[in-house]
């Protein structure tokens, strides 16, 4: 049986590490739905979970950052999926077919950075962000939103 | 005589909100349930009646103020809170704290879970009725609340992490008065534990109501006693074994059932562990190293790079991401996943076929803990026509 990071390498263009000790696999934004779909080919929908989708702007590289932190159950241990997305066209394709945990997650982040989640139809304005902000059209957790 | 018409009534689905304020209800959260008859066909979790932003918050103080901000993100279970945001900075400084500090840390950590735990039972006998009992486990809670008061100077806000240790550290005769609290209050929660498993009454509102199949849960990404009550074994605390963890025994509860009875009843074991956790550190708390150090001589800017820590809090994982630049006195990215963020808005997909009395019993039996989940956002499945929707199809991401 191969391992996760065997899986995860074939697909990863390098590896960092996230303090301590979780290994990041950077990956391209168009492999994230092969990623996911390649974990539950793998290992099975109940050897891990998707914990937490991170978001962060990073206006001086015109990029934002996605990390999704998967935990794997039996091993006990968390690996870090992450990719770059362009800061003028933050779009990236949905996971919530192939994982609905990553719900909560979507939205969050959609709602905060304005990251469009392609093919999640429950993104929607104004669930956390105050109606003024809404209709400024301010994403608060992006650096030049002035909040 | 024959039937000669038949008159077809059409069936209406009756919109019921459930919250923001409810007797049934101890957070403020709206369940908008639309029933068939007393069926609930489909429910949507609406939630932003106590947003504050403070993830945004965080990015704007430095990372010491950040620590009694981060402490009042939640207040039943700020310790666990502040231990998790405390140790995502230490990773980042590469700062190790003494072993006293260690015990001192998972002691008050271990209390919150154990009042946390005994408030939910609680609340849960209050929402089915059962009013005595609520009453009786609120009176033995508060052993456990003077306990944690003794140990941190306060009650629920205790503030008690800092980096690199605790605020204040515990003589002899503290150590024996917690002890003698935790002795008295092991019988009740063991008596406890017995009304929930032999009363009639509970029984029957909590069996088979809300069951959990193990590939739901994790596809879903329930997280903490609502996982190991569908046997699925995950626990940051024998996972991690961050701080004082690793030298100390305890089980990991698990149970098969999956409903909400078996959630409760985790959440009983997981109190006797927690209870003896906190034993076995009175007894063995070790005697070198200091555990309160001199914040004075901490570092205020922090080296760049970043740091995830993760943390069992009462309710599940909880997950701190903290991101340094290198050069500002503040954090550059602060992210809380709280495990009621990941119980609450991921499972609107339980309540579907149980009747409307059901309701309040599942989203208890969640343990939600609203004001953690929102600094965040809400879900709503925007359909206005009727619909049924199936487990299946919510798993396979066609609603």
């Amino acid at each position: 049986m191969s391992t996760k990071a065997e899986v995860l390498s074939k697909l990863a263009i390098r590896t960092e590490v996230v303090k301590p000790k979780r290994i990041v696999f950077v990956i391209r934004p168009e492999d994230l739905r092969k990623v996911f779909e390649e974990l539950i080919k793998t290992f099975g929908p109940e050897s891990f979970y998707l914990s937490t989708i991170v978001g962060v702007d990073l206006p001086a590289e015109n990029k934002m950052r996605l990390d999704y932190y998967v935990h794997f159950i039996p091993e006990g241990e968390t690996v870090v999926i992450r990719t770059f997305i362009d800061r003028s066209n933050p779009v990236i394709d949905s996971i919530i077919d192939i994982v609905p945990g990553a719900l909560a997650g979507e939205c969050e982040t959609f709602d905060l950075l304005g990251i469009v989640f392609r093919g999640n139809p429950y993104l929607k304005r104004g669930f956390f962000v105050p109606v003024d902000l809404v209709q400024k059209g301010i994403h608060p957790l992006r650096k030049d939103s002035g909040v | 005589m024959a039937i000669t018409k038949i008159v077809e009534v059409p069936l209406v689905i009756a919109e019921i909100p459930i919250g923001p304020q409810h007797p049934a209800l101890h957070e403020p959260v709206m369940l908008k349930v639309y029933a068939d008859g007393e069926e609930v066909v489909k429910v949507e979790v609406n939630t932003g009646y106590n947003h504050r932003g403070i993830e945004k918050l965080c990015e704007k103080n430095t990372y010491y103020k950040d620590l009694f901000i981060i402490g009042r993100v939640c207040g039943i279970c700020n310790t666990v809170h502040t231990n998790c945001y405390v140790r995502a900075l230490e990773y980042l400084l590469g700062l190790e704290p003494s072993p006293r500090a260690k015990y001192l840390r998972v002691l008050a950590m271990e209390l919150e879970r154990v009042h946390s735990h005994m408030l939910v039972n609680a609340t849960m006998a209050e929402v089915i009725g059962f009013e005595s009992l609520f009453m009786q486990i609120m009176l033995d809670r508060e052993k456990v609340m003077k306990a944690k008061e003794i140990l941190t100077g306060a009650r629920v806000m205790a503030d008690y992490m800092i980096v690199g240790g605790v605020r204040r550290d515990i003589d002899d005769a503290k150590k024996e008065r917690i002890k003698d609290l935790l002795l008295k209050l092991r019988p009740r929660v063991e008596y406890y534990k017995k009304v929930f498993e032999e009363d009639e009454t509970i029984v029957k509102r909590l069996v088979n109501v809300g069951r959990l199949k193990p590939v739901d849960v994790t596809l879903h990404s329930l997280v903490g006693p609502i996982a190991r009550a569908s046997d699925i074994r995950t626990d940051v605390r024998a996972e991690d074994k961050y701080d004082a963890y690793g030298e100390i025994p305890f089980n990991v509860v698990t149970r098969k059932e999956g409903d909400s009875w078996a959630r409760m009843m985790v959440r009983w074991d997981e109190v006797l562990e927690s209870i003896n956790i906190s034993l076995y550190i009175l007894d063995h708390l070790p005697s070198d190293g200091n555990a309160v150090p001199d914040e004075k001589r901490l570092p205020r800017i922090f080296p760049a790079g970043d740091s995830y820590a993760r943390a069992e809090a009462p309710r599940g994982e909880l997950t701190y991401y903290v991101m340094s630049d290198g050069k500002s006195m503040n954090p550059y990215r602060v992210k809380i996943r709280t495990p009621s963020f990941n119980n609450i808005i991921n499972s609107a997909f339980m309540y579907i076929g149980h009747s409307l009395a059901d309701v309040p019993v599942i989203l208890t039996s969640l343990d939600p803990c609203i004001s953690c989940m929102e600094r965040v956002t809400v879900v709503d499945l925007k359909n206005n026509t009727r619909y049924r929707v199936t487990v299946r199809e919510l798993a396979s991401g066609k609603v």
